[in-house]
């Protein structure tokens, strides 16, 4: 009789936790986008927090924006991870000190980082100076905006920054669980180094990727701090927008805010599908 | 030594053609770039445009830190502090649920496992927002107390995967052995479970406690400005504009996360899950 | 058919005292089925990996047809490899693995689907080719990938250990498979085992490495009739050695003097007999026989070992268990070694 109960009594504690803080968070977050405040009185729901985001054109753009930072991070990061992933596998002098320099940022918060590319990048930055050294600009208003700016080049540098050792390690990782015999094997069997990598290696790794690669979409989807930091106030990335309207005066706004909220809960939910569906298909082959 | 014949076919490929040590070299300096302004502004009285690197040094910007007037080493304290009930919170709630996932197999174990993760990718700002009402009528918003139990959120679930992973490498049969022996329950648990288990947990906690180190937007809005943290301090100084002692706070901030990494770097190599955790921070 | 010579082949790793491969010279015959056996970490697999082009040579050469291939990638050297675990491509369907060499080079679907099916039938696969490769049994993914070499007719066909992840009776069914194989595409087959069983049962000629040096290349028969050295009779389970001197046809030891045959150098100093060669308890004295004590008997159910000793000497013979029978531990045994069991060690 206690063996039947020894896994539930294991779980629960952790399980009410989590349940009850994240799935309850993510509910409340959902009537009150519906509207339903019962300490301003409200107790009915609707829709229209949602029907006001939908019709105002400063979402959309805010939902772009964030869109278009995540895809553009998440596509460069994985490009570069790949690449940086195949030459740290092989053997060579320094390679100790050049895998640890690799994963130095692994562990420095997000905001360090974001920092750290304002004082690179911002017009009187560093990169502003040198080319100002170099007389390829005469003051700091010629050195092109990346910080504050439209395309939002500073958030993604960052994230890039930040990612590519994360997805990198993660590849590297699992080229260590498959060795070099497969591309061996593809090798002998007449594939040339490319269409070892093309056919061989990169199907190999493709379900790890995958995974690490929505993971980092739905992260940069997300995240306040660093857009709050590097952004243009407007269109603000969509979570500095719901932070926004979570605190302004008008307590109008709060549904909006939680509705937007929900639509990033929304978009992680399609990446967590996807990411339990490609573990589950790693797990079988 | 079949391991040792693999080895040798990777040693095969020794030495990176020019083109390729060029590209790395510039990946690794473009990993380690951003960190250095920051140093060097911690050390900076003056570095304005169009200076390469400052006019004059000085320790100004330390010795504001470590001043008693900062509000530095109070957000160092309550960083730390929470950072350490977050962890031991997850250790004690996230060890049994970590053995559960990591020992048996039972129904419904794809969704438990989907739960726990959830949190890991979900962003904070869509849970937290949802929470600040009932935080604030329970009277938990603005409170050391609201902040720690936010902070659950990430580091629980994180703890339990972890947990799971060591676990799943455990053999529970040593426990029934020192059962047979004698041993008490409580006995076998410190005798036979922790020492083995012990290696995971201890790295499981420092990256725990990373993940809470980093919190910034839940600290934010549970906490409502009254929890200052280090991240919140950083933030402010950084858009104030005070270069100097933001590359200072930058400096002690980064610390945990760097000694951590020397200490255990060998253990992220090769362990994906490991990695994908520290998604984090 | 293309015959393989290896010149002086050496493979030496950075910061190791002994090179994996030393100064390995050999001529492969074009066709035929040749072994290369020894022990775990011996060398063997490095020395395939360099045929394939795997691996570098620190030094020597390795000819095709004469032809020197150390410039040749692997993809145009047209050795192919197997590998220990068959390796099937894990997102790939059985057909799609099988045809994977034809569309590297760029074959045309139709031509690639034929082939396959006629691979498939080759390996009586027939059905399986929409299937994934863990959809099937150990045996059928090393059918498959035998197919997938065989299916671009390479010159030479490279297996390394091919079957010692299969259980015995499935070992021994695709062991058969590999000898029709052989027959049926005279391909020159090059494969690595640490089963002198396989080896023996396999190959034409086999090459025994040890400690990455070739110490005898010959046929099954010499291998354990005639071996070079002590360790090439031990590897091949001789364990009867007895020092002495060697006179013109004959050998003096303690055992007494032995008439060797002929074909026998008569230079070595040491004596070699194999155990299951050894006839115990004759009645008539013959040449070459002496007395023995039996010091013990040990039943192995199809053969008895039998540990003979006379003075410091001692020896094993395998006798069938009827034979045996009578013996008793303790009593003194007549011994006969016939001469073409002899064999001296240099």
């Amino acid at each position: 009789m206690l063996e039947r109960w020894k896994i539930p009594l294991l779980l629960s504690p952790a399980l009410l936790l989590i349940a009850g803080l994240f799935l309850g968070g993510l509910f409340l977050g959902l009537i009150g986008s519906l509207g339903y405040m019962p300490l301003l009185g409200r107790e009915e729901l609707n829709l229209d927090a949602y029907r006001n985001i939908l019709f105002s054109t400063g979402f959309y753009q805010s939902f772009l924006l964030t869109f278009y930072i995540s895809l553009m991070s998440t596509i460069i990061a994985s490009a570069l991870a790949i690449g940086a992933a195949l030459i740290l596998r092989r053997h060579f002098i320094g390679r100790s000190v050049i895998n640890f320099l690799f994963q130095l940022n692994l562990t420095v918060p997000h905001l360090v980082g974001a920092v750290g590319i304002l004082y690179l990048f911002s017009q009187s930055g560093f990169f502003a100076r040198l080319a100002f050294e170099f007389r390829l600009i005469s003051g700091p208003s010629d050195f092109p905006a990346m910080i504050y700016d439209p395309l939002a080049i500073g958030i993604i540098l960052q994230y890039v920054w930040k990612e590519v050792p994360f997805i990198g390690m993660i590849l590297l990782a699992n080229m260590q669980t498959f060795g070099h015999d497969y591309e061996a094997v593809s090798r002998t069997l007449g594939a040339n180094r490319w269409q070892s990598f093309r056919f061989v290696l990169l199907p190999l790794l493709s379900p790890g990727l995958l995974a690490a690669a929505l993971i980092v979409f739905a992260f940069t989807f997300g995240a306040y701090e660093i857009p709050a930091l590097l952004g243009q106030s407007y269109p603000a990335a969509l979570p500095v927008l719901a932070y926004q309207s979570f605190t302004d005066v008008d307590l109008n706004a709060r549904p909006e805010a939680l509705a937007m909220a929900m639509i990033i809960a929304l978009l992680s939910a399609v990446m967590i599908f996807g990411y339990a569906r490609l573990a589950r298909r790693y797990m079988r082959s | 030594m079949l391991m040792q014949t693999n080895r040798h076919t990777e040693n095969s490929r020794d030495g990176l053609s020019g083109p390729v040590w060029f590209s790395l070299i510039l990946l690794v300096s473009w990993l380690v770039l951003p960190l250095i302004p920051l140093a060097i502004w911690s050390v900076s009285r003056s570095w304005y445009f169009p200076d390469i690197i400052p006019s004059a040094f000085s320790l100004r910007a330390w010795n504001y830190v470590f001043s008693n007037t900062s509000d530095v080493l109070p957000a160092l304290g309550v960083t730390t502090l929470i950072a350490l009930c977050a962890t031991l919170l997850s250790v004690i709630i996230g060890l049994p649920a970590g053995r559960a996932l990591g020992l048996y197999q039972f129904r419904g174990k794809a969704l438990v496992e989907l739960l726990i993760l959830a949190p890991t990718i979900v962003p904070g700002i869509a849970v937290a927002l949802g929470l600040h009402v009932v935080f604030l009528s329970l009277g938990l918003a603005g409170s050391y107390l609201g902040v720690l139990i936010v902070h659950l959120i990430p580091t629980l679930p994180y703890m339990v995967l972890v947990m799971a992973g060591v676990f799943a490498n455990y053999n529970p049969d040593t426990e029934a052995q020192a059962r047979s022996l004698g041993a008490s329950a409580i006995q076998t648990f410190f005798y036979v479970t922790l020492p083995a288990i012990l290696p995971g947990l201890l790295i499981g906690s420092l990256f725990t406690f990373l993940v809470s180190w980093s919190q910034y937007i839940l600290t934010l809005l549970i906490g409502g400005g009254r929890v200052v943290t280090l991240p919140l301090l950083l933030f402010n100084f950084a858009s104030a504009g005070r270069n100097d002692i933001t590359g200072a706070i930058s400096m002690i901030y980064i610390l945990p996360g760097v000694v951590l990494l020397l200490l255990g770097a060998r253990h992220l190599t090769g362990r994906s899950r490991a990695v994908e955790s520290l998604r984090q921070i | 058919m293309t015959d393989v010579s290896l010149e002086k082949l050496t493979k030496a790793y950075p910061g190791q005292t002994r090179p994996a491969v030393n100064d390995v010279s050999m001529h492969i015959d074009g066709g035929s089925l040749t072994a290369l056996l020894g022990p775990s970490a011996c060398g063997k697999s490095t020395i395939l990996k360099m045929i394939a082009g795997l691996l570098p040579p620190t030094s020597g050469d390795i000819r095709f047809a004469r032809q020197s291939v150390l410039q040749l990638p692997p993809n145009r050297r047209d050795a192919v490899m197997v590998f220990q675990n068959h390796l099937l491509f894990p997102y790939m369907t059985v057909g799609e693995n099988i045809g994977f060499g034809l569309k590297m080079r760029h074959e045309p679907k139709k031509d690639i689907d034929r082939a396959v099916g006629r691979m498939l039938e080759l390996v009586q696969l027939e059905d399986m080719g929409t299937r994934k490769p863990n959809q099937l049994s150990g045996g059928q993914q090393q059918r498959v990938a035998l197919a997938r070499a065989l299916i671009l007719r390479p010159k030479i066909l490279l297996l390394d250990e091919p079957f010692s992840n299969l259980d015995a009776n499935l070992r021994l069914e695709m062991q058969q498979l590999l000898n029709s194989l052989h027959q049926e595409l005279g391909t020159t087959m090059l494969f690595v085992t640490h089963d002198k069983e396989e080896a023996v049962g396999l190959s034409s000629k086999i090459a025994l490495i040890l400690n990455g040096t070739l110490r005898q290349y010959a046929s099954a028969t010499v291998l354990y009739g005639q071996p070079k050295d002590e360790d090439v009779a031990r590897f091949f389970g001789a364990r009867n050695f007895v020092p002495g001197k060697c006179g013109p046809g004959y050998f003096d030891c303690a055992l007494g003097r032995f008439t060797l045959p002929e074909s026998v150098s008569s230079t070595g100093r040491l004596l070699t007999f194999r155990p299951e060669n050894i006839v115990v308890g004759g009645d008539n004295i013959l040449e070459n026989s002496f007395h023995a004590t039996l010091a013990s008997k040990q039943f192995l159910g199809s053969q008895t070992v039998l540990g003979l000793q006379k003075g410091d000497i001692f020896f094993e013979a395998l006798l069938s268990p009827q034979i045996a029978e009578p013996l008793q531990e303790g009593s003194t045994v007549s011994v006969h070694l016939p001469q073409r069991s002899l064999w001296i060690l240099g």
